[in-house]
């Protein structure tokens, strides 16, 4: 889903060349049954329903139109669905402006570790969206870390309430949120860009600001607007964050659409509403990824390299450079403040969470061991991720080796359809799954979580591993089958040791999005909560800080696990280029 | 092919090194660049040749030394104020802009006007035979008409010297041939200093009014091509350019008529060598003859051997022969009726005019 290359020759694959025989009908098959199941049908039911008539909490099967026409009349529903797109567009604009630089920095400045400026901007990724949210809480609130800080600093006198529950703190969420993501796409698309066209760009006249705006811009415009889709489609689907920090003047529409399905009953309403803001979601990103075109293509894969080493020789110079590297720290400090605050607070001994802290203690790791219901959610999220992983990896694989080499008729649409669920915010992809298992009779708990899940993780499995396909040599398949390979061997032997770093790495990530599920996962678990939506209940009647000490763990878990991953995954001497 | 004494680059005791390497990577002492000239740097790969290049263009800075474009120090000038332009080995035309705009590029950035600009990049684009294709994007054309734009690209802005990195090396035979004769009358047209770098001894020997070989960092020899050819300064470059014999042969300088040398037992007067006692002798393929022993030999210095290969070339063959412990190539004509065959008894001949003496 950071692959920009997929969007760019999505077209290749009509062209790729070996393997006649995959084209027969019969391996397609497993496509569009998942087409059909988990894409089509449920979004053919979400339009059913927004005309359908509700009476007394149930679907009445009769045509109107009288759901459109109530939100068309209804000024709070245009109010709310403007305030959530600006508040989502403005969040991920900011987002982008602390992200970009960061990013480029990362990626062309700075010399040595980018793998670590590049882990510490995914590291908040594992620690549940829920918990940061919740932090910021503590950082805001009356009795929080802001107000105390201003309140020694002499700035007020009176700890404020302005920080918190008011549309601010959901913009400050989202910007937080969506700063990771952001990073990431811009950081893989200025990586790519191979320093010999800065070069050029030099070497014709152009000084550094103006090759920064001619070359490097442009073509990492694309993997931005990814970026920024991605954030903005994370901001206008959430319910969560609006409720947690936004308090009454910060609600937003995906509130009003869950609360249609939950409390208020109304089916048919909800989906009217969520086929609005779909469109309306629809129509700004189109528009976004209209202006962020850019034309032509990148071809041949001389990767970026850092630029060769300059010494800095005046002390202004030397200046500059540090002055760049401490605000390059900056966006660090925020990003971890909430990570602080939760590590802060498992370690403390009040039960509320609070400045200033009152003790050291490690009962909460000692009550984690104890707390049934946490152990369980836990257990649950960790069989439901490794459910979605195994089907993610066995049909985002398979699908990818039939886009590049099956000839498949009209792949080009069938993969964006594929990867629908990935653009549907969070809110309208949970109703959409909800109405389409309801009607198949798939019971609540984890069957539906893990297919719901499976709906997003595959996607990503699948454009990660498509994008190191497109990239091979397709003589090398060619090379296989020339030598005897059947098909079955020649993917089992050629291709998927190729690929197997692809997929890993999609799977960790696919696994990292369904273990954090929260605003999908609330209307699919029913009874059986997965740890976010456990946590999330926590939140609402009676906070324990022991999942402070979880979160804290499974931090602290996910980064020992990736330090060791990488210490045997990659090549040796890659880092120090 | 003459070149004035007007030098357009100068490195004055440039050293560079790279971090990590114990050896730096080009350590020149003195070194000039006439202007007007088409100058190639030759070497192997690792030479330091792409290092001397991206120090005159600016993408590296030298961490001894000055380096001189016309009369002004540009060492610490950055790539974009140097009146120099390259041609990347990789290309790197901007692949979001169409090849006219790739065009385009340097003179925007030097503020020239609009109608000029496009009076020129017309110009520029004719002179390579790219005007048709204009306004496609580099991924739509094929890798010999981009090289062509990256060289229009590179000299429309008419640069003081125009730097070719290897730009011919992703190209097929017949157009990198095709490609030297555009690149040499170009630099008759417009009259722009060439820095030709390269590790293909063909194009530098074809193209150049002078070559420096280059090897370990330092330079090895630089002349015209003639001179780097016949009269090669050491056995690194009399093995990297041509195909050459290196011969066992021991000098004594004891006779009337100076020094002699002997090879295979052979004695003949070999005059200027300094040295005695065991030296090399370099002897071009093409400047050996092999004769049947019924024909009379062309040469001075006759040995006899066996042939133990024949490499049949079309226009010529490569004979290999075994003369005592020795073995010899040569280029001998190739004949339809009359082939030399393995085992056959011949004659080696040369003259020792055309042995090149080292002692290292």
């Amino acid at each position: 889903m950071t692959d920009m290359a997929t969007s760019f020759d999505a077209g290749a694959s009509a062209k790729a060349r070996p393997a006649r025989r995959f084209s027969k009908l019969l391996p397609q098959l497993p496509l569009f049954v998942w087409l059909a199941i988990l894409v089509v049908l449920p979004n053919a039911l979400l339009i059913g329903t927004s005309f359908l008539k509700a009476a007394g909490g149930s679907v009445v099967f009769q045509p109107t139109l009288e759901n459109f026409s109530r939100a068309y009349q209804s000024s709070g529903v245009w109010y709310l669905l403007a305030r959530t797109i600006a508040t989502a567009a403005a969040s991920t604009v900011i987002a982008a402006a602390i992200a970009y630089p960061m990013a480029y920095y990362a990626a062309r400045v700075l010399r040595r570790g980018q793998f670590i400026a590049v882990l510490l901007v995914v590291i908040p990724l594992w620690i549940s969206l829920l918990m940061r949210v919740f932090a910021w809480r503590v950082i805001l609130g009356e009795k929080g870390v802001l107000n105390s800080f201003l309140m020694s600093t002499g700035l007020i006198s009176e700890p404020s309430s302005a920080f918190l529950y008011n549309p601010f703190a959901v913009f400050l969420t989202f910007v937080y949120v969506s700063i990771p993501f952001i990073f990431i796409a811009v950081y893989s698309a200025i990586e790519r860009i191979p320093h010999s066209l800065v070069e050029a760009a030099n070497d014709c006249g152009a000084n550094g600001f103006r090759a920064f705006s001619t070359v490097i811009w442009p073509l990492s415009k694309p993997g931005m607007a990814i970026g920024l889709a991605l954030a903005f489609l994370m901001a206008v689907g959430d319910y969560i964050t609006p409720s947690m920090v936004g308090g009454l003047n910060g609600t937003m529409l995906g509130m009003v659409i869950a609360s249609q399905f939950g409390i208020a009953g109304n089916w048919p309403y909800g989906a009217a509403l969520a086929l609005i803001l779909l469109a309306a979601v629809t129509v700004i990103l189109l528009v976004l990824f209209k202006a962020t075109q850019v034309p032509g293509i990148l071809v041949g894969e001389g990767g970026g390299g850092a630029p060769a080493p300059k010494q800095a020789k005046t002390s202004r110079e030397r200046l500059m450079r540090t002055g760049g590297f401490v605000l390059f720290l900056l966006p660090y400090l925020f990003l971890y403040a909430p990570l602080m605050i939760i590590t802060i607070f498992s370690f403390n001994a009040a039960t509320v969470q609070v400045f200033p802290v009152s003790g050291f203690t490690l009962q909460w790791y000692q009550d984690v061991l104890n707390n049934g219901a946490l152990l369980t959610a836990l257990n649950r999220s960790l069989y439901v991720g490794l459910c979605v992983l195994l089907i993610s990896i066995v049909a985002g694989t398979g699908f990818a080796i039939l886009f590049a080499y099956g000839k498949v008729a009209g792949a080009h649409w069938l993969e964006r359809l594929l990867t629908l669920p990935v653009a549907i915010p969070g809110v309208v992809l949970g109703i959409t799954l909800v109405l389409a298992f309801q009607l198949l009779s798939i019971p609540v708990g984890i069957p539906r979580v893990v297919l719901g899940h499976a709906t997003f993780v595959m996607p990503v499995v699948m454009l990660t591993v498509l994008g190191r396909l497109r990239r091979l040599d397709p003589a090398l398949v060619e090379a296989s089958l020339d030598l005897g390979g059947t098909y079955g061997r020649t993917i089992w032997n050629v291709i998927l040791p190729l690929v197997r770093g692809a997929i890993i790495g999609g799977a960790l990530l696919g696994f990292t999005l369904s273990v954090d599920e929260v605003v999908v996962s609330l209307f699919l678990t029913g009874t059986q909560p997965t740890l976010p939506v456990w946590v999330w209940n926590q939140m609402r009647f009676g906070f324990t800080p022991s999942v402070n000490a979880i979160f804290v763990c499974i931090g602290v878990f996910s980064v020992a696990l990736t330090l060791i991953a990488r210490h045997f995954l990659e090549p040796k001497g890659t880092e120090a280029r | 092919m003459t070149s004035s004494n007007d030098p357009i680059i100068r490195f004055k005791n440039v050293v560079k090194r790279y971090p990590g390497a114990s050896t730096p990577a080009l350590d020149v002492p003195e070194f000039t660049i006439n202007r007007g000239e088409f100058f190639s740097i030759l070497g192997p790969s690792g030479s330091g040749k792409t290092t001397a290049l991206r120090l005159i263009a600016g993408f590296e800075q030298a961490d001894g030394g000055q380096i001189f474009v016309g009369d002004q120090d540009v060492t610490d000038v950055p790539p974009y104020r140097r009146d120099i332009n390259t041609v990347f080995q990789s290309y790197a035309l901007f692949p979001h802009m169409s090849l006219r705009a790739n065009v385009a590029y340097p003179l925007k950035m030097a503020g020239v006007d609009k109608a000029s600009i496009q009076k020129r990049v017309n110009e520029a684009l004719e002179m390579v035979a790219m005007e048709k294709m204009a306004d496609r994007f580099p991924h739509q054309v094929s890798g010999g008409q981009r090289q062509r734009v990256a060289l229009a690209r590179a000299f429309v802005g008419r640069p003081k010297v125009l730097l070719l990195d290897e730009p011919l090396s992703a190209l097929d035979l017949n157009l990198r041939q095709q490609m030297q004769h555009v690149l040499v009358d170009l630099q008759r047209k417009i009259g722009i200093t060439f820095v030709y770098v390269t590790h293909d001894q063909g194009e530098a020997l074809s193209m150049s009014n002078r070559v420096a070989v280059v090897s370990g960092g330092r330079i090895q020899q630089l002349d015209t091509p003639n001179a780097i050819y016949y009269e090669p300064n050491s056995r690194f470059v009399a093995q990297f350019i041509g195909k050459s014999n290196l011969v066992q042969a021991h000098v004594s300088g004891a006779g009337a008529g100076g020094p002699v040398a002997t090879v295979c037992g052979e004695k003949f007067a070999l005059p200027g060598v300094r040295q005695t006692g065991p030296v090399n002798l370099a002897v071009r393929f093409e400047s050996l003859a092999v004769t049947k022993p019924d024909e009379p030999a062309p040469h001075q210095v006759r040995l006899m051997g066996k042939v133990s290969d024949v490499l049949f070339l079309g226009h010529t063959c490569e004979v290999k022969v075994k003369c005592q412990d020795q073995e010899f190539i040569a280029f001998a004509p190739a004949r339809r009726d009359a082939m030399l065959a393995h085992g056959q008894d011949v004659c080696v001949s040369f003259n020792p005019d055309d042995c090149a003496v080292f002692n290292d």
